[in-house]
């Protein structure tokens, strides 16, 4: 069971704040974000689920036997619920041990704690994601399961989003009230009761205020929170479950994305290390009367592998099946026929889900060759060659493309050379972190581009100058494009009558997870 | 005396302060209080989000209370809930204005919406105000008995959040038997979650004082209640059906037949596509099968490709929570993952947290076959620009070195580390290479021939500087300018700022002192005179030692510094055996994510429903291996710590379990009268063969304890069991730290084994039977654990005349040869042989009843 629950902007302002069980010392959000936002020194981010103690001085709410109602000193006015000063106890014992005339009320209270054994207080636990640029955070004494606490915090997101259609700080903030009754009905009393986007939809009475989504900046300053997300920026539609349409009639329509993910790494030589795929089959559906769905996926798709290591390539050249290491679905699937003919039976409840998320470990072909060389040129100089190949058919054009490759730390200037022609590219040497980056709007499939990079360093090189720079990292999206060749084969409404034909919407996409090719 | 009014603080100086604009609602809440002007309702709405949207923001508007409540008379469902939820936040600091709101929410309870009655419902209860506990009951009981399911799912809740009110109100009203009745029958799966919910939390905080409470919390752990509840599994939303796991998990099944049914039952919900559903499965598995090593096993191969879906697929945050899991999973047998090592590789975007399990997970994975690429790929990252990874990296790599028989690549991979001249990597790879030649001393030349070759200038990290000099004066027969460098750094005295690095310098030059002595003779002197002359206490003391123990005897003083050294054959783990085990129990919550057992971090009442043998914390135990053990068996046990890494036997068995994650389970008739035929022929030991249960982990907890060395046993002399005159205190009551400090002061009156009869040994299956049964006798129980055959508890009573005394009783039970052995303490020795009498005829009436 969870305590609280609270989304908090960038700049650490509650936009929604539900207070479930009363168990938790006040001040919670702003433990929270001071610990979120300095956790340690060497620039690590703070992990999803930690523990905090909350300052002894935030105990308020408590009857003290020294007849004090609050921590406020008679005496010299000083306010110890100010969670900021974190020193302020030390400060009162000190003083008190110094006969200072102010301690006496101050260590009054102080010894009131520690008969109320409050010098032990166990800590709270504070879990959180990041979705969208907020902070969506629960905090709870007890010692829950970590992973139904994280899964609840994505599905609420998950269910605002199906509301407001577009989730950011602007909506969120538009909405509160609506997303009051969404948290009222989603928990009850730190229980979870239903994060159905569908059962939901009766409870909920405010009129979601729609924020245009085309106006919104695409990334902004919340690109520092966007990294870690896996799920993709464009291709969830934003359209609320619940607003009307402009034109007043609702468009029966679903979607069907096919989202992957790859991970690849290639050694030095150009050979694969190891590669992966994480897909997920997302849907949304905008259909009336929730209809059975049928998806037929590649006839010939197998699942697992037979007991043997999953890195046995050898064993996977046989041609075209697809074999998936393991997959899991959505508790809306039934898979009645799916050992005979493949095919997923669902009847999709609204708002977006994942029917299938699925890995695989089988060889495939990476849409991107990378070839990055760095050679010594004269004292204090070298030159990286920096060389990405597109491997996949010219009718497909890759886009937003970012390849960085860190560079040795005495590099203190780095002047680029493109290629005659080259358009939409743009280049940059973070000084900062010491790494080049080069973006181009788009690759179309087929083509070659190159980059050179010369380096002036502060100071001689070491010997060995592959060991002081790269690997080469690169990010990018292929639209209509899959490196499974996991297929959707048709998708079936079961509705009888003929007139009635939604748009169907089945979209490929491939993201690079981790591209990495070493040097 | 009213306390001064604080001032308005604002959480955050972006924030208005708000007092202006609260009294301005106040105002303009007053003129639309009574108006039914068309419209009204539009402009309230505004104005209640308003003063919400500054409740959020951590405004006081606690003042417009009565406002609020004049302008809640609406029929608009919007406006009323924004006014719940303000009346929600705010009635505990004005209970007598929150009177005010009862009767618009009593009526609202009775509205013929069912919507209206549920909201109005949860928002009489979420008052948590005192004063108003008797508005609450007659609204529950209707609301438990509506026709309508939500209403119904809402005043489950409700009871819960009435007994954290008022524990007794809810009691008297007889609630608790209610929600039973209606998790038996109630046709929505929601309601039955949520009355589970309920009980649960009610009955685990009853159970501290009434006896009935602890019976009916066992009662749901019964078999009719979990099958029922396991056979309505699918009927449950997932949130739901994690519950109902949590609770299986406590079921103990009568035999492997059932333990077959229930995994069978809940195979599936290992595709589930949320984490939280599969990790609770997983953790039924597990616990399910720990005393069936193959089908355990089985288990471990089963689940691995769901764990590995689930880290890779999801947001950064779970595949962190799934990973953790994984790690604990790797870390209890790792060789059953040794073949999936590629899965831990870093990926240059992972955030640090989750690269550094996966680092101490490619060091445990490692062995002979793949140590070759994991060490490759650990190398990667030791260039890496992310240094405290690199650090790791590194480390991971001596780690790797430190375990393996084949060191000889590893060194030389490490010696080339010192060769990329970062000043980082230099210092981790020098306490590496320290560590290292305290065990394998014979590598000593090669690493030698590279150390020397650093210039001690390039080293400023304490902790690498201290195992460099540490090298210097161990080997300084070898490395021929080792005097001359300790004198350098002897020079640079008072620069030397750690005194890690000083106390290390002292001992090195006294050892280079015994191998060549003339060489050192200066530099030594002049150690000691800096030490001497040192501020720190340590240093200090230890240059007056060196000095004394040279001016008495030289000879005594290089047996002391410097004698022949035996190899480290293995370092000492940093935790122990036991809490790990405690932490595999709790897998599936916080434990495994922090890496330590909760009453680590949480206090009792908080460990969440259910925890039965945890009262005591450190105090609690885990299987005692009798004293009937052999010692040879004893070593046996505990080589069988490694029972889950023979997994060649396993693989050799047939087509393995996973081949398709959609062929039907195969726990099959084959599986089960295999394992049906293990249980007959495998004698009882094989209990203690379990990891979670070495006898190691028992002397652990005994120190934990801090109880002392075992006292050794009393004369078995037992005085004839005589009718007791005694009389206890049926209600005695003592906390676990007293508990604890009265058994390190007592020391043992009486120790003796008796026999139980098999009857009562039969009644035996989970500690809680007996708890119950010593309970009907007045004799409590603080902690206990184990599982069958072994049972461990702690018990005390008190006496019910003066004085007072308390008698403690530590009681080890085996059920199968139907043995318990006792310790008694007593407070009051004239009475300890009374007591000790009763607690024996207590016990054995164990089961007759």
């Amino acid at each position: 069971m969870i305590s609280q629950f609270f989304v908090l902007s960038l700049r650490g302002d509650n936009i929604v704040f539900r207070d479930y069980r009363g168990d938790v010392p006040k001040g919670s959000a702003e433990i929270f974000f001071r610990k979120v936002k300095f956790w340690k020194e060497d620039e690590e981010e703070a992990p999803p689920v930690f523990e905090a103690m909350p300052l002894l001085v935030e105990s308020t709410h408590l009857n003290w036997p020294c007849g004090n109602e609050d921590n406020y000193c008679y005496n010299c006015g000083r306010d110890y619920t100010d969670p900021r000063d974190s020193a302020a106890l030390s400060q009162v014992s000190r003083r008190c041990t110094g006969q200072s005339l102010c301690s006496a009320k101050a260590w009054e209270l102080v010894l009131c704690r520690a008969a109320f054994g409050l010098f032990n207080l166990d800590g709270v636990n504070y879990f959180h994601v990041k979705v969208a640029g907020l902070l969506f955070v629960s905090t709870t004494r007890v010692n829950v399961s970590p992973s139904l606490v994280l899964e609840l915090l994505q599905r609420i997101a998950r269910v605002i989003k199906d509301y407001l259609g577009v989730l950011n700080e602007d909506s969120l903030r538009k909405n509160f009230v609506l997303v009051y009754e969404l948290l009222d009905e989603v928990i009850d009393f730190g229980y979870v009761q239903t994060t159905s986007t569908e059962l939901l939809k009766s409870y909920v009475f405010n009129e979601p205020i729609v924020v245009d989504a085309a106006r919104l900046p695409s990334l902004g300053p919340a690109a520092m929170f966007m990294q870690g997300n896996k799920r993709m920026p464009g291709t969830a539609v934003t359209k609320s479950v619940v607003a009307n349409e402009p034109g007043g009639r609702k468009r029966e329509e679903i979607f069907v994305d096919i989202i992957e993910k790859i991970s690849v790494t290639f050694s030095s030589s150009g050979y694969i290390l190891t590669s992966e795929i994480d897909g997920t089959i997302q849907m949304k559906s905008y259909l009336t009367g929730n209809p059975e769905i049928r998806l037929a996926l590649n006839e010939d798709l197998s699942i697992g592998r037979d007991g043997r290591s999953i890195y046995d390539y050898s064993s996977s050249a046989g041609g075209g099946v697809v074999i998936l290491d393991d997959c899991n679905f959505h508790e809306s699937v039934h898979l009645d026929s799916f050992d005979i003919d493949r095919t997923l039976t669902l009847v999709p409840p609204d708002g977006e889900f994942p029917v299938m998320n699925y890995r695989m470990t089988q060889e495939f072909k990476p849409p991107f060759r990378i070839n990055a060389l760095i050679e010594e040129a004269g004292s204090f100089r070298a030159e990286v060659i920096l060389k990405i190949r597109a491997d996949f058919s010219s009718n497909i054009t890759a886009n937003t493309i970012l390849v960085q490759m860190p560079v040795p730390k005495y590099t203190n200037r780095v002047s680029f050379e493109l290629e005659p022609g080259a358009v939409g590219n743009t280049t940059d040497f973070r000084e900062a972190n010491k790494r080049i980056e080069w973006g181009l709007k788009k690759i179309v499939g087929g083509s070659e581009h190159t980059l050179r990079a010369k380096l002036t360093f502060s100071q001689e090189p070491h010997a060995n100058l592959m060991k002081e720079a790269g690997p080469v990292s690169m990010t990018f999206t292929i639209p209509m494009y899959n490196a499974s060749r996991l297929q959707v084969r048709y998708l079936q409404i079961a509705k009888k009558s003929k007139t009635y034909n939604p748009y169907r919407w089945v979209r490929y996409v491939t993201q690079a997870n981790s591209y990495v090719a070493r040097i | 005396m009213a306390p001064p009014a604080l001032p308005q603080k604002s959480p955050s100086p972006s924030q208005p302060s708000g007092k202006g604009e609260v009294a301005d609602l106040k105002i303009q809440l007053r003129q639309h209080a009574g108006s039914r002007a068309p419209g009204a309702d539009d402009a309230k709405r505004e104005l209640f989000k308003k003063v919400i949207s500054y409740m959020t923001i951590g405004v006081d508007v606690s003042s417009l209370f009565s406002e609020m409540v004049m302008c809640s008379a609406t029929s608009d469902i919007v406006l009323k809930k924004m006014c719940y939820l303000y009346v929600g936040n705010y009635a505990k600091g004005n209970p007598d204005l929150a009177l005010l709101t009862i009767n618009f929410l009593q009526k609202d309870c009775r509205d013929e919406d069912p919507m209206i009655r549920g909201l109005a419902l949860r928002s009489l209860c979420s008052l948590r105000l005192a004063n108003l506990v008797e508005y609450l009951v007659g609204p529950l009981g209707s609301g438990l008995k509506d026709n309508n399911s939500y209403v119904r799912t809402v005043a489950a809740i409700g009871v819960l959040k009435l007994y954290h009110i008022s524990a007794a109100t809810c009691v008297d009203a007889d609630f608790p038997s209610t929600l039973k009745a209606l998790l038996l029958k109630d046709s929505d799966a929601q309601v039955v979650a949520n009355c589970l919910s309920a009980l649960q939390e009610i009955w685990s905080l009853e159970a501290a004082t009434s006896e009935e409470a602890s019976r009916e919390r066992e009662a749901l752990l019964s078999k009719p209640v979990i099958y029922y509840l396991l056979n309505r599994i699918k009927e449950f939303n997932e949130w739901a059906q994690c519950l109902v796991l949590d609770l299986v998990v406590k079921y103990i099944p009568s035999d492997s037949n059932e333990i077959f049914d229930i995994m069978n039952l809940l195979e599936d919900r290992l595709q589930h596509a949320n984490g939280a559903v599969v990790l609770a499965t997983i953790k039924v598995f597990l616990h399910l099968t720990l005393s069936m090593t193959d089908v355990h096993q089985q288990v471990y191969e089963r689940i691995k490709a769901p764990l590995l879906t689930l880290v890779s697929s999801g947001s950064q945050e779970q595949s962190y929570a799934v990973l953790s899991h994984l790690h604990l999973l790797v870390m209890r047998a790792p060789m059953l993952f040794s073949s999936d090592y590629k899965h831990f590789y870093c990926q240059y975007n992972e955030p640090s947290y989750v690269k550094k399990l996966k680092l101490e997970m490619l060091t445990a994975v490692a062995n002979e076959s793949n140590t070759y690429e994991i060490v490759t790929e650990l190398c990667e990252y030791a260039a890496n620009v992310d240094v405290p990874i690199a650090r790791e990296s590194i480390r991971a790599v001596g780690k790797i070195a430190l375990q393996q028989y084949d060191v000889n690549a590893i060194v030389d991979r490490l010696l080339q580390f010192l060769e990329m001249e970062k000043d980082y990597v230099t210092a981790e790879t020098l306490v590496l290479v320290k560590d290292l030649l305290r065990k394998y001393p014979q590598w000593s030349h090669d690493c030698i021939a590279v150390v020397g070759n650093i210039s001690s200038k390039n080293v400023q990290e304490p902790k690498a500087k201290a195992a460099l000099i540490w090298m210097l004066g161990e080997y300084s027969q070898d490395m021929l300018d080792a005097p001359y460098i300790l004198e350098s750094l002897i020079e640079n005295w008072d620069d030397e700022h750690s005194a890690e690095v000083r106390l290390h310098l002292l001992t090195a030059i006294l050892k280079c002192f015994f191998k060549r002595p003339p060489e050192t003779q200066k530099a030594l002197g002049a150690a000691l005179a800096a030490g001497l002359a040192d501020s720190h206490q340590d240093v200090h003391d230890r240059a007056l030692f060196y000095y004394r123990l040279l001016q008495y005897n030289v000879s005594v003083a290089e047996s002391v510094v410097n004698p022949p050294k035996q190899a480290v054959s293995v370092f000492a783990d940093t935790q122990s055996s036991e809490i790990k085990d405690r932490i595999f129990d709790e897998f599936n919550s916080l434990s495994v994510i922090y890496q330590k057992p909760s009453y680590m971090f949480t206090d009792k009442e908080h460990r969440g429903p259910f925890e039965f043998s945890e009262d005591l914390g450190s105090l609690s135990v885990g299987v005692e291996s009798a004293d009937t053990v052999s010692p040879a068996q004893r070593v046996e046990a505990s080589d069988n710590d490694l029972l889950l890494s023979t997994s060649e036997k396993e693989e050799s068995r047939g087509p393995s379990n996973n081949g398709s994650a959609y062929s039907a389970p195969v726990y099959d008739g084959s599986s089960i009268s295999m394992a049906a035929s293990q249980t007959q022929s495998v004698p009882t030991f094989q209990n203690q063969a379990l990891p979670a249960y070495t006898p190691q982990a028992i002397l652990a907890i005994d120190d934990l304890l801090g109880l002392g060395p075992s006292v050794a046993p009393a004369p078995a002399a037992a005085p004839p069991p005589s009718p007791p005159p005694l009389k206890l205190n049926p209600k005695a009551v003592i906390d676990p730290s007293t508990f604890q400090r009265k058994w390190g002061q007592l020391s043992v009156s009486l120790s003796k084994e008796i026999s139980m009869g098999s009857k009562g040994a039969a009644a035996l299956t989970t500690p809680q039977v007996l708890l119950r049964h010593m309970q009907g006798h007045s004799i409590q129980c603080i902690a206990s654990g184990g599982q069958a055959p072994n049972f461990k508890f702690f018990f005390y009573a008190q006496k019910a005349e003066e004085p007072a005394a308390f008698y403690l009783v530590e009681c080890v039970v085996n059920t199968f040869s139907s043995k318990a052995q006792i310790k008694f303490k007593a407070e009051d020795q004239s009475t300890n042989h009374a007591f000790s009498a009763l607690f024996q005829s207590a016990l054995s009436t164990l089961g007759m009843s």
